[in-house]
């Protein structure tokens, strides 16, 4: 197998790490709450790890070909969720087919990052023109469309990254990008006005002024800086974190496993997952810049980038710079669609990956 | 090999720019962590440690329940409980010397409870003991200054003035069950009094208004250091029954004591406002505001005439000869009959080979429509009966509302039961007989109904054919009643005989439900219990082999403002008991002073 001799190990090895990272805090998150997370999370690292080398051992111009499929299923799924969807923490994102139960939109925004990693590449251009990216805007814009009025906001937002991503690679105008951020500072605050629920409102002036709402959100980001800051150098030791602050998060093993990892191992533990991150982010960047075509380049970037976003989002938020929301650490968090999600994205970056001397 | 240019080393530069911009935000992320962990790593540290924020619920006091004169139903009391909190005590065993001396209650006790506790984190205040009285808070009080460790928590309890006589239709709390939290979708708590039955239970999310909390820092000794935030609890939301309190209390006391069981219901029959709803025995729903003693509840649950079922609308029962007045308006509706149809009663009739007896062994003679509802003629009814047959039957008592709940404000009403073949074949595995439809005729057979349901029929023929909603709460708000598709004629007709069973010489309650002042129409019923050949003498019969008494009615004739149904299970006779029972109710309603007052 002369494939598999040419994997990456940069990327494998960071993500199985930050993997078992993330079941040993998962294990010490739910010390408190009434189950184990552990097991489950465990299952769910196994399966992630059998969609990882299935969706590699697929050729990415397979999946690029039946993208066009992918994407109607995925926008398919996203109306059932709407219409039969099951309701949870008060949107209806989860999809209840016998016994299981998942989200959609996780799948969807995978086969909507092939689709315009297709369509991009169909383009042989130095930069895009204005039709090329109203059309990516839309492809992207449908699904996150059905994705908000769910209405989970926070998994709309998801699919910004992957465009932008995309779109910053495939090649934009300096003059259109200055244009852009300009339009998208009108737009926020016409939906800071018009689009958003008080408590999202809330969310975001709890950020800016945190003592306005201490019961709610304020209080959240206070009890994860004193978990974050109570960790110091070396932190309080494994299992050993004063839960009796985190017993106030509602998320811990969740969207703030990065606080209980930072109380229980200290600055020298983030400094070791967020190196890790790193070390994932520059070698999909590796191989993307060394894939063999447009195709394989653009889909690295936009399966990484979302990557990115939640790793810099989540950390942000974890440490009170940015307002919280439901974004959880991939690989890290407890989750099961989404750590199947993260395996089959790696998966399919190792595909490019191997297949960059191979002639189709 | 073909080679495509493809912007290779445009992208391939963009790649690169951007990678360095993500690794710059993620050093400058890293950096925050270092400061918020290094820089400020003691000051977290040490709030981590020795400070602690705590939220305290602020309790939303529950909403006042009145009558619909404004006069109070239910209120708030203030109870006193005695908490600890362990880590505030020096030594524990001090502590509880001092808490068993005031309590005066064996300090094994005390350390048995908190043994129960031991899993719950020390600063997490326990509950020690309840209904303190005054004298033992201000003991606390006062000499509590040397033990900080205790508290005395206030909170409130129902307290139902009327007790018994409104346990029925008010219910009570209790603490929120697992499958009620999981229900409430995240407004209940655990631990949380929620309503159980009854209005308190119907209404629970009005009368709950929204707790509040507040975010304190206390320190190591849980002193207060601060209050970092507060929101206020949203109060409850008080309701205004339709119940008229003078009503209810008359119903209930003359439905009040040993074999006095049954139900009496009180209805507006334009808008269906419930003016009195009573259920005996009743229970005292006090006893469930603090926790129930083990006995108590036993006592309730085996007590053989089961005082928390509430009968107006938990129990079925034949109809008795209250369902002539559906048949009567059947009748004449479908036109199987008219005013002027006489049937000759003999005091029997053979249908299908079998004789079925008239209540009169003299018989009535020859009896028209009128006559048939006053005299109550078991003959005519078996008559005009075997000429509509059940289907046709069972469809106007479904119209009249038998067979579905009424839809009242209060959970836990029971279907009864229209019988027809369908029914048969389905329940009984067995064809429905011709014979059966003679004794449905005179709500005899499989007939089943609750006394709300028969409250409800009346009102319709009271109305003059609208199916209105029984409702307990004043300003409901209800769509229109339907109008139910009956001749306006024999409904009239039906009045009229129900008029002349109490106000003409020779109608079944003449004697005992006539009241000089207002005209009442009604029908009264009785329902064997056991089988005519086996009766001797009513009088002297067990209690739980006497007839069932019904009587339905309404007033005044014209223009009827209130229906009454009473029910006396095992009370005898329908015009000798549950009469009476109503006339008193009317006495009451319309002023007017009858000198009756209940058998003891």
């Amino acid at each position: 197998m002369r494939l598999l001799s040419s994997i990456d190990g940069g990327l494998i090895l960071s993500a199985l790490l930050l993997a078992a990272i993330g079941l040993a805090t998962v294990h010490s998150a739910s010390s408190e709450l009434p189950v184990d997370y552990f097991p489950r999370q465990a299952a769910w690292v196994a399966i992630g790890l059998v969609l990882l080398v299935i969706s590699m051992s697929f050729d990415y111009h397979v999946l690029l070909d039946l993208s066009v499929v992918l994407y109607v299923l995925g926008l398919v799924s996203l109306v059932a969720v709407l219409v039969f969807g099951v309701v949870r923490g008060g949107a209806a994102n989860w999809l209840q087919i016998g016994p299981w139960q998942f989200q959609p939109s996780e799948f969807a925004k995978l086969a909507t990052g092939l689709f315009l990693a297709r369509y991009l590449a169909s383009l042989n251009m130095r930069v895009l023109e204005i039709r090329q990216i109203l059309i990516s805007v839309v492809i992207v814009g449908v699904p996150m469309v059905l994705v908000a009025v769910e209405p989970d906001k926070g998994g709309a937002a998801m699919y910004a990254p992957l465009l932008a991503g995309m779109l910053l690679v495939a090649g934009l105008r300096m003059r259109l990008l200055v244009t852009a951020i300009l339009v998208a500072l009108a737009l926020g605050s016409g939906i800071w006005m018009f689009g958003m629920r008080g408590y999202q409102r809330q969310r975001v002036l709890t950020y800016l002024a945190p003592e306005t709402d201490p019961l709610g959100a304020g209080y959240q980001v206070r009890q994860s800086k004193i978990a974050v800051g109570s960790g110091k150098l070396l932190g309080q030791g494994y299992m050993r974190g004063t839960q009796s602050q985190l017993r106030f998060l509602p998320a811990r093993h969740t969207d703030f496993i990065l606080a209980v990892l930072a109380e229980e191992w200290g600055f020298l533990g983030v400094a070791a997952v967020l190196g890790l991150y790193a070390v994932y982010i520059s070698s999909a960047a590796r191989i993307a810049i060394r894939a063999r075509d447009r195709a394989g380049i653009l889909l690295v970037v936009g399966l990484v980038s979302i990557v990115c976003f939640h790793v810099l989002y989540n950390s942000a938020m974890v440490v009170g710079f940015v307002p919280i929301t439901g974004i959880p650490l991939p690989f890290l968090s407890y989750g099961g669609s989404f750590t199947m999600i993260n395996f089959i994205s790696t998966g399919i970056i190792l595909g490019v990956d191997i297949r960059r001397y191979v002639n189709r | 090999m073909q080679v495509v240019r493809e912007h290779r080393d445009d992208l391939v530069s963009r790649v690169r720019v951007l990678t360095t911009l993500v690794t710059g935000v993620l050093v400058a992320i890293a950096t925050g962590f270092w400061f918020v962990q290094l820089v400020q790593g003691d000051y977290y540290r040490e709030l981590a440690e020795n400070n602690r924020l705590r939220k305290l619920p602020i309790k939303a006091p529950r909403g006042l329940i009145y009558d619909r004169k404004g006069r109070l139903l239910v209120e708030n009391v203030p109870s006193y409980n005695l908490t600890i909190d362990r880590s505030r005590s020096d030594r524990l065993e001090d502590s509880l010397e001092f808490a068993s001396g005031v309590l005066g209650r064996p300090i094994e006790d005390l350390r048995k409870i908190l043994e129960g506790y031991q899993g719950i984190p020390q600063f997490k205040p326990v509950l020690l003991a309840e209904n303190l009285t005054l004298s033992e808070v201000a003991r606390i009080g006062v000499e509590g200054l040397r033990f900080p460790e205790f508290e005395v928590e206030v909170q409130h309890l129902r307290l139902y003035r009327h007790r018994e006589q409104t346990a029925h239709l008010l219910g009570y709390l209790g603490e929120a069950s697992q499958a009620e939290i999981e229900e409430a979708n995240g407004s209940y708590q655990p631990g949380d009094m929620v309503g159980k039955k009854g209005i308190e239970q119907t209404y629970d999310a009005k009368l709950r208004g929204a707790d509040g909390e507040r975010v304190v820092v206390v320190d190591s000794r849980g002193e207060l250091l601060e209050e970092y935030g507060k929101k206020p609890a949203v109060p409850g939301r008080n309701l205004t029954l339709a119940i008229d309190l003078e009503l209810q209390q008359e119903a209930a006391r003359w439905l009040d004591g040993p074999e006095k069981v049954g139900a009496v219901v009180a209805m507006d029959p334009r808008n269906g406002e419930i003016l009195a709803l009573v259920s005996s025995p009743s229970y005292n729903p006090n006893l469930f505001a603090r926790r129930l003693q083990k006995g108590e509840w036993k006592a309730l649950i085996e007590d053989p005439n089961h005082p928390l079922q509430n009968r107006a609308i938990q129990n079925t029962y034949s109809p008795g000869s209250t369902f002539k007045i559906i048949m009567e308006t059947a009748g004449l509706t479908e036109g199987t009959f008219d005013d002027h149809t006489t049937v000759g009663c003999a005091g029997a009739k053979s249908f299908y080979g079998r004789p079925f007896r008239c209540w009169r062994a003299g018989g009535h003679g020859s009896v028209n429509a009128h006559l048939a509802l006053k005299l109550s003629c078991d003959v005519y009814f078996y008559t005009l009966g075997q000429k509509m047959g059940i289907e046709k039957i069972a469809r106007y008592a479904r119209l009249f509302g038998f067979g579905s709940p009424t839809g009242i404000d209060i959970q836990g009403e029971k279907h009864g039961l229209v019988p027809d073949p369908e029914w048969s074949e389905k329940a009984r595995k067995q064809p429905w007989y011709p014979g059966e439809t003679i004794s449905v005729s005179i709500g005899q057979g499989p007939v089943l109904v609750t006394p709300l349901q028969m409250a409800e029929m009346t009102a319709l023929v009271a109305n003059g054919g609208y199916k209105v909603v029984p409702h307990l709460i004043k300003n409901a708000d209800l769509p229109p009643p339907e109008h139910v598709p009956i001749d306006e004629n024999a409904l009239r007709t039906v009045r009229g005989g129900m008029w002349a069973v109490v106000n003409e010489p020779g109608g079944t309650a003449y004697g005992s439900a006539r009241l000089p002042g207002v005209e009442i129409a009604g029908k009264s019923g009785t329902v064997q219990v056991i089988a005519y050949a086996q009766r001797l003498n009513t009088h002297n019969l067990p209690f739980k082999y006497r007839d069932h008494a019904w009587f339905t009615s309404f007033a005044p004739a014209e223009n009827p403002r209130l229906v009454v149904t009473v029910f006396a299970e095992h009370g005898g006779g329908g015009s000798r008991v549950a009469a009476p029972i109503a006339q008193a109710i009317y006495a009451k309603y319309f002023g007017i002073d009858h000198g009756k007052s209940p058998p003891p």
